[in-house]
């Protein structure tokens, strides 16, 4: 008899739960930044305490932070603990782009739950068996593994109906990864092309949505990809970094994230995003999160 | 077209030399170019026990070609085409020069040119027209597959010339994920570097890291952190190796249909990687290097570590006895991909796939750094076969030596008392090259800063140096034996595409 | 004279005018040049007739064998004979419709002599399948000799032509020797020419030799190893349709010759029945493994036609084997499965070879250039053409034996009849049986895979020359699109609808097809033994009861109704999101492309196969680098897992070439070691052509010595 038979028995069930029952090392998490004190005076520098330009600070001393740019490097909170955390727990996808920015401002809750039916009417079909594209558009490496990871035993993604596909045609939800590398911007649009609709697009990692440290000339590329007039040297882009820390724009082959090619739908910060916030992400694309667990964003 | 005289003889004759140290015995590490002003500065690496030297040559202002290294050293071949990809010199001589990383359409177009601070290019588009688009002789047609591959995998193409089964020849496209790291590392302070240094190839993370940190401390004039640092690094470096080759072993044991082999090592890779978060906060290493030392100790004590330790290696080394005794798997790997010994130190094949064909320059060994000169690496056993199950047999015996050494760090740093993680000061001016060892092989940071800001810095990875030899490894394989090699290999394209 | 008898004469009547026509007119005027075809199809139309009026008991007779010279019985249409013109004539009426368009077209045909080998063709094959004695039988076969020898040199001026018609004419001399001895040395046992007296020749060794001379004659004909060299030559040879009389309607003279030695003389000796059962399996895998490697469609069709003889053999086989332990429903499974493959056979091969013959042609007029049916020249040109895309597709399904065509129903019947050796007492023969029953079924598992590369090259293929994908191998990039291209028109497109209705339509009728078969074969096993295969109204199984059953008719009324099922359910499920449709490009991995090959061509295709079946192709590749650059060549050509060797850096990849070359065993094991001799022979007797008078005289004179010598002995 095969060796392999009895091994896999070894080790009992180790199977997550989730998100039927709440998982420790889910909950444990900690995931990108937060700003635990907003109003914070108006003398101190905060926003060139971040590398990528993450941290913004409004006129009257406001602080606010946008997750999308967060790569977890830990400066800010080592540096001023009183006013930036840690989140904790794999809830850190977000509906929108601005959903992403920490603390949330009021009034975005109509536009997000406005977003979060319009995203509930499209995939009303897609509720109980999925299938998965990945595309690779620049990024590290490290967010492949954790989607690979999705695969083992512990997080075991065949349990909720979800597989992965070689084909586009066979997928409903497209998963991109990385900062939007200009050569595979076409691929990347290719592929979403061959996918037949009703389908979702889920941007995992800081490089995807914002492009992190390679944040991007936005300003040379349009909504589409198509790249503008180029600018010469000391542009200041938007989203990415911040001209005022004397951090030149980004990288000129990456068009600081997937939403300049692609219309994404979830966005999951994270550098790289655990699988449990990529399987959080992906539920909540997908409307199938019991209730209360809907997408705010780790604010936590 | 090149000055006349002795400008292209003083080149030559630096190859020259170049091409008599190696064939005496040194390795040849790499070749980078440096805008300086209108010049374009030409450095090369080469490694010997204990030490990497440079080797600078400067081509004259608007020079637009020089004499290529390749025809003398052969394993310049992919460095010459980064170099004519990234200013648009041509290496004249060069054996095939197509563009490798970013493909440029007509004359004019602008090069990224990294080493020049004050020029931060507009975007750059790939031409994708640019690369060979016609191939091949009759009988053969080719089959591309990529750069989007058909599981969760990064993005490069394979062209895959084939008259049917056989694969007698393959090309690769690796400009699609190219992103343009070296130039983006320009102008970041000397902290902020290691964050992208951290973030180039990512299953690497600690490596690069490291690499980058030891570039930092030589050019501070010291090359030693302190002694509990150096352990927090090791251990961290030992982690990253064990899931790599744990990796490694699951997408060959996936590549065989071996579904419970999978699964095992899938459940241990996740354990590595949860070990790993616990200690540090992220799953892959990120944060604790820094230049001068590591961030902060691990979250985890001692005696759960050394716990957790002794659990993963007798389930990992069990598991992996009964993956080496499972004859269809290994039936599969015997004989597939073969690299010849005498092709790996021709090049200088680095990592595992160096190991498996007799030729091995582990800098933990030749080269220590951190804590590695005072644990014992032991003496890992010899393989020639050059194979892909000699290249699993080369992972497994790193994977016990790594247990070994997680184990001997764990009690030097439980029994190490108090002090200083990070050497004090800060670094302000110099140049330097910093290496470590990856788990595919040596990375290597050429590193240039000025008033704390870095100017020109090139990360090396293993893939870089690794990936050519993939065109020759096809000796009579078929189509179906293709993950099994690319498996084998266990490169990631982030290091090469940059 | 009878109704029939009438209709007979003037079948045979029409194919002398057809022949006369084409010869006096020519082929100067493009209507008048399809006026042979149009005569011969109606005298084909008048044989078929008489075939069915033979068939259901009023057989025709026409007394003009003494004048033709020796023969002594009249010239009649048992049911045997019935059976095979209705066989033959059908498919030779839709082809001579196809025949009159493709030779109408202007420039199709340059001189003269192709309607009146055709004629002569046809009429030769009619007059072979009423023979009623020796005379005209030998008569009727040298003719088609000559027909075949006429028609597949017709091309002459091309390269390989006229080898290929000298072949043709060699082997179809070799089997007309054949049968000139065996049905002389039956006509001296018997003392009569009359072939019905053949059947009381005491057995003895001359009765089996003759037996096995005939036999060998007829497998000759058919193509049975080793005698298949000329098949493929002979066959791609012929100009356009005429492929289709020749492998579709003449190589049935060849099987009715077998049926009639059957029906007289009976079971031959043992080691002929065993002989022909391994030489029918040897056959059947040959043909389709040379089939499934063949770069051209021509070669392809021809190749399954030796396939398909060996399927046929060994359904005679099995009859055979039938005769021998006197099972009479052996002997009616074997012969019911043989017959109804040679009904395929001949409704497919003909399909294959007229839907070739227009997807070959050329719109401006001239014949086809030599290497213009590579396959991957011809890559989805159905798009261009599809009637006869259709009609390829449709003659390829029924030789891959898939169901609802002609083609399943008699491998089936031919599998199981091979499996009924367990019944059979003696050891031998089942052991031979279960030998030609693995090769047939390894036999139909490479026809599937043969077609499938036709279906999906040629029928659905993107079109070739488009980007310059596809069209590796053609040197001259393919043809440009220019839309439509000659279809056939419409007597072209009659022709192909009635040979795709035959090989779907008779399916769903088999029950009535068997009812006729049984009639045909009463010469042979007894029409109530033979209709035991329909177990009930639309039930069939074969002859043995409660073996296995099956029913194509209801095959044919389900099937249908399942796909009409499955797509109402998707419909109703689907709503009308079903038929909204973006249409993007097709989904290769998002690549940036390249240009030329980049998909699999037809030999990369057949690739796995070659290697698979080395041993009986003896493969050879080889890979070669192209490059000259002034680069040291680093790849050792010859060998495909040899090192390269240098002391330089190695360059990732000259340019290479692969090539790779199947070799006919046959003819490079058994005829080429024969040349030589046979050579050194020739040249001997070649010296008694002294041309010197004295030495003529010499030879007259001891010529009537040993002739009188001889008879003086016998007397």
């Amino acid at each position: 008899m095969s060796p392999w038979v009895l091994r896999g028995l070894r080790d009992g069930v180790v199977t997550t739960r989730w998100p039927a029952r709440p998982d420790p090392y889910a909950e444990g998490w900690r995931g990108p930044a937060v700003v635990l004190d907003a109003r914070s005076d108006r003398v101190a520098n905060l926003v060139s305490l971040c590398p990528t330009g993450s941290i913004s600070q409004g006129s009257d001393g406001e602080v606010t932070l946008d997750q999308g740019c967060c790569i977890l490097c830990g400066r800010c909170v080592q540096e001023r603990p009183d006013v930036f955390g840690w989140s904790r727990g794999a809830a850190a996808a977000a509906l929108s782009r601005t959903g992403l920015v920490v603390p949330e401002i009021g009034e975005t809750d109509q536009g997000l739950a406005a977003v979060r039916a319009a995203l509930a009417a499209r995939t009303a079909a897609l509720r109980r068996s999925v299938h998965l594209r990945h595309v690779d558009a620049g990024s590290d490496g490290a967010e492949e593994q954790e989607i690979a990871a999705l695969l083992n035993p512990v997080y075991d993604i065949h349990r909720l109906g979800i597989f992965f596909t070689a084909s586009p045609r066979h997928a409903d939800v497209l998963l991109v990864t990385g900062a939007g590398a200009h050569g595979m911007a076409e691929p990347l649009r290719r592929t979403y092309a061959g996918m037949p609709d009703p389908k979702i697009v889920i941007a995992i990692g800081t490089d995807a949505v914002s492009g992190g440290l390679l944040g991007g000339n936005a300003e040379d590329t349009a909504a589409d990809g198509t790249p503008r007039q180029p600018v010469s040297g000391d542009g200041a882009p938007a989203g990415g970094t911040s001209a005022s820390a004397g951090i030149p724009g980004g990288s000129y082959a990456t068009s600081g994230g997937v939403g300049a090619v692609v219309p994404v739908d979830v966005w999951i910060p994270g550098s790289p995003p655990p699988p449990f916030a990529i399987l959080h992400g992906l539920l909540a694309g997908l409307g199938r999160l019991p209730g209360r667990q809907e997408s705010e964003g780790a604010r936590r | 077209m090149t000055a006349a005289g002795s400008p292209a003889d003083s080149v030559t004759a630096e190859w020259n030399m170049i091409a008599r140290e190696v064939a005496a015995g040194r390795r040849f590490a790499g070749l980078m170019g440096t805008q300086q002003g209108d010049a374009v500065l030409l450095s090369a690496h080469l490694t010997g026990p204990g030490e990497v030297t440079t080797h600078d040559v400067v081509l004259p202002a608007d020079a637009s070609s020089y004499p290529a290294l390749t025809p003398v050293l052969g394993a310049a071949f992919w460095y010459e085409r980064e170099i004519h990809d990234l200013f648009g010199i041509v290496p004249e001589g060069h054996p095939r020069l197509e563009p490798l990383i970013l493909p440029l359409a007509g004359e004019h177009a602008p090069h990224p040119r990294p080493g020049a601070p004050g020029l931060a290019p507009a975007a750059i588009w790939p031409d994708e027209h640019s690369v060979p688009r016609h191939v091949l002789g009759p009988g053969l047609f080719t089959i591309p597959h990529g750069p989007v591959r058909s599981g969760v995998m990064e993005s490069i193409e394979y062209l895959v010339e084939t008259p049917g089964e056989d694969i007698p020849h393959l090309n690769m496209r690796l400009f699609y994920k190219h992103r343009g790291i070296e130039k983006r590392l320009e102008q970041l302070t000397v902290g902020d570097g290691v964050l992208l240094a951290e973030r180039t190839e990512g299953v690497a993370s600690v490596a690069h890291a490291l690499a980058y940190a030891h570039a930092v401390e030589q050019i501070g004039g010291t090359s030693e952190v302190p002694w509990r640092a150096g352990l927090v690094r090791v251990l961290h470096a030992e982690l990253e190796r064990l899931a790599a080759h744990v990796d490694a072993a699951t997408r060959l044991a996936d590549a065989a249909g071996l579904a419970v082999a999978t699964a095992r090592f899938g459940l241990h890779k996740e354990r590595v990687a949860r070990l790993v978060g616990r200690m540090c906060g992220s799953r892959f290493g990120r944060g604790v290097v820094v230049p001068g030392g590591v961030s902060g100790m691990p979250m985890v004590s001692g005696s759960d570590f050394l716990a957790e330790i002794s659990r993963m290696e007798r389930a990992v080394t069990a598991d992996a006895r009964v993956l080496m005794g499972t004859a269809s798997f290994l039936d599969r790997l015997r004989g597939t991909g073969p690299l010849r010994p005498e092709r790996a130190r021709e090049h200088g094949a680095l990592g595992p796939i160096g190991k498996a064909s007799g030729f091995s320059d582990d800098a933990r060994g030749t080269r220590p750094y951190d804590a590695y000169p005072g644990l014992g690496l032991g003496d890992p056993p010899e393989h020639r076969a050059g194979d892909a199950l000699a290249r699993l047999r080369v992972r497994w015996d790193e994977v016990r030596q790594s247990f070994h050494l997680l184990r001997q760090a764990a009690d030097e740093l439980s029994g190490a008392g108090e002090g200083p993680l990070r050497l004090p000061g800060e670094v302000s001016s110099g140049r330097a090259a910093g290496w470590a060892e990856a788990p595919q092989g040596e990375v290597l940071y050429d590193l240039r800063i000025e008033d704390g800001r870095i100017t020109r810095c090139r990360p090396r990875s293993a893939s870089f140096h690794n990936l050519v030899l993939f065109h020759e490894v096809f000796a009579g394989d078929i189509l179906t034996d293709f993950p099994f090699i690319e498996a084998s290999f266990g490169l990631s394209v982030a290091g090469v595409a940059l | 004279m009878s109704g029939f008898s009438v209709v007979f004469a003037a079948g045979l009547s029409a194919f002398g005018l057809a022949g006369m026509v084409d010869l006096i007119v020519g082929a100067r005027r493009d209507r008048l040049r399809s006026l042979p075809y149009l005569t011969g199809a109606a005298g084909a139309a008048c044989l078929a007739m008489t075939g069915a009026g033979a068939l259901a008991g009023h057989p025709a007779r026409l007394a003009v064998a003494g004048w033709l010279g020796r023969g002594t019985a009249p010239m009649a249409a048992d049911r045997l004979s019935g059976l095979f013109l209705v066989i033959a004539f059908s498919a030779a009426f839709a082809v001579s419709l196809a025949f009159a368009a493709w030779a109408a077209r202007p420039g199709a045909v340059g001189r003269r002599g192709l309607g009146a080998s055709y004629a002569l063709t046809l009429g030769a094959v009619a007059v072979f399948m009423t023979a009623g004695d020796a005379f005209t039988a030998l008569l009727a076969w040298e003719l088609l000799t000559i027909a075949f020898y006429l028609l597949a040199g017709f091309e002459r001026g091309r390269a390989g032509r006229p080898g290929a018609a000298f072949i043709t004419l060699a082997f179809g001399k070799i089997s007309g020797a054949a049968l000139l001895l065996g049905l002389l040395l039956l006509a001296v046992r018997s003392g009569s020419l009359d072939l019905a007296s053949f059947a009381v020749v005491p057995p003895g060794a001359a009765r089996d030799a003759a037996q096995a001379l005939l036999i060998a004659g007829f497998a000759v004909k058919v193509g049975l190893v080793p005698f298949q060299v000329w098949l493929p030559r002979g066959y791609a040879a012929a100009p356009g349709p005429a492929r289709a009389i020749m492998g579709g309607v003449a190589v049935n003279a060849g099987f009715y010759g077998l049926w009639r030695t059957l029906g007289l003389l009976g079971a031959p000796p043992a080691w002929l029945i065993g002989t022909l059962l391994v030489l029918a399996g040897l056959t059947a895998l040959l043909g389709i493994a040379h089939a499934a490697v063949q770069p051209r469609l021509q070669r392809v069709i021809a190749y399954s036609s030796v396939e398909n003889s060996g399927l046929i053999l060994a359904g005679y086989g099995v009859a055979l084997v039938g005769t021998a332990i006197h099972d009479e429903r052996l002997v009616a499974v074997g012969l019911l499965a043989a017959t109804l493959q040679i009904i395929a056979h001949a409704a497919a091969k003909s399909l294959l070879f007229t839907s070739s013959a227009v997807i070959t042609s050329d719109e401006e007029g001239g014949l086809p250039s030599a290497g213009d049916d590579s396959l991957d020249a011809l890559r989805g040109s159905a798009r261009h053409r599809p009637w006869s895309g259709t009609g390829l597709a449709i003659g390829s399904l029924t030789l891959a034996g898939l169901p609802l065509t002609m083609g399943f129903v008699s491998e089936w019947f031919l599998l199981e009849a091979l499996m009924q050796q367990f019944r059979v007492p003696v050891l031998g023969y089942r052991l031979l049986l279960a030998i030609a029953g693995a090769a047939v079924a390894l036999t139909a598992g490479f026809a599937g895979v043969t077609f499938v590369r036709l279906i999906g090259l040629v029928v659905l293929g993107p079109p070739a020359g488009k980007d310059g994908s596809g069209a590796a191998g053609s040197a001259g990039g393919g043809r440009w699109d220019s839309g439509r291209r000659w279809d056939g028109g419409w007597l072209g497109r009659a022709g192909i609808v009635i040979l795709s209705a035959c090989c779907l339509a008779m399916t769903a009728l088999l029950p009535l097809l068997i009812r006729a078969l049984a009639a045909g074969l009463s010469p042979v096993v007894p029409a109530m033994v033979t209709n035991g295969a329909r177990q009930s109204a639309w039930v069939l199984g074969p002859v043995f009861s409660g073996f296995s059953v099956l029913s194509p008719s209801w095959l044919w009324i389900v099937m249908p109704l399942l796909a009409l099922a499955v797509l109402a359910f998707t419909r109703l499920v689907a709503g009308t999101r079903m038929t909204r449709v973006r249409r993007v490009p097709a989904w290769r991995s998002a690549t940036a492309g390249i240009e030329g090959a980049d998909s699999y061509t037809a030999g990369g295709f057949a690739n796995p196969t070659r290697r698979v079946l080395a041993a009986v192709l003896h493969t050879r590749s080889e890979l070669r680098p192209l490059t000259t650059a002034p680069e040291p060549d680093t790849q050792d050509p010859a060998d495909l897992k040899s090192e390269p060797a240098t002391d330089l850096a190695p360059v990732p990849g000259p340019r290479l070439s692969y090539s790779s070359d199947v070799i006919e065993v046959v003819e490079d094991y058994v005829y080429r070691p024969m040349l030589g001799p046979v050579m050194a022979l020739v040249g001997t007797a070649k010296r008694l052509q002294s041309g010197r008078l004295d030495a003529y005289l010499a030879y007259m004179l001891i010529a009537l010595v040993a002739l009188l010598a001889l008879v003086t002995a016998l007397a």
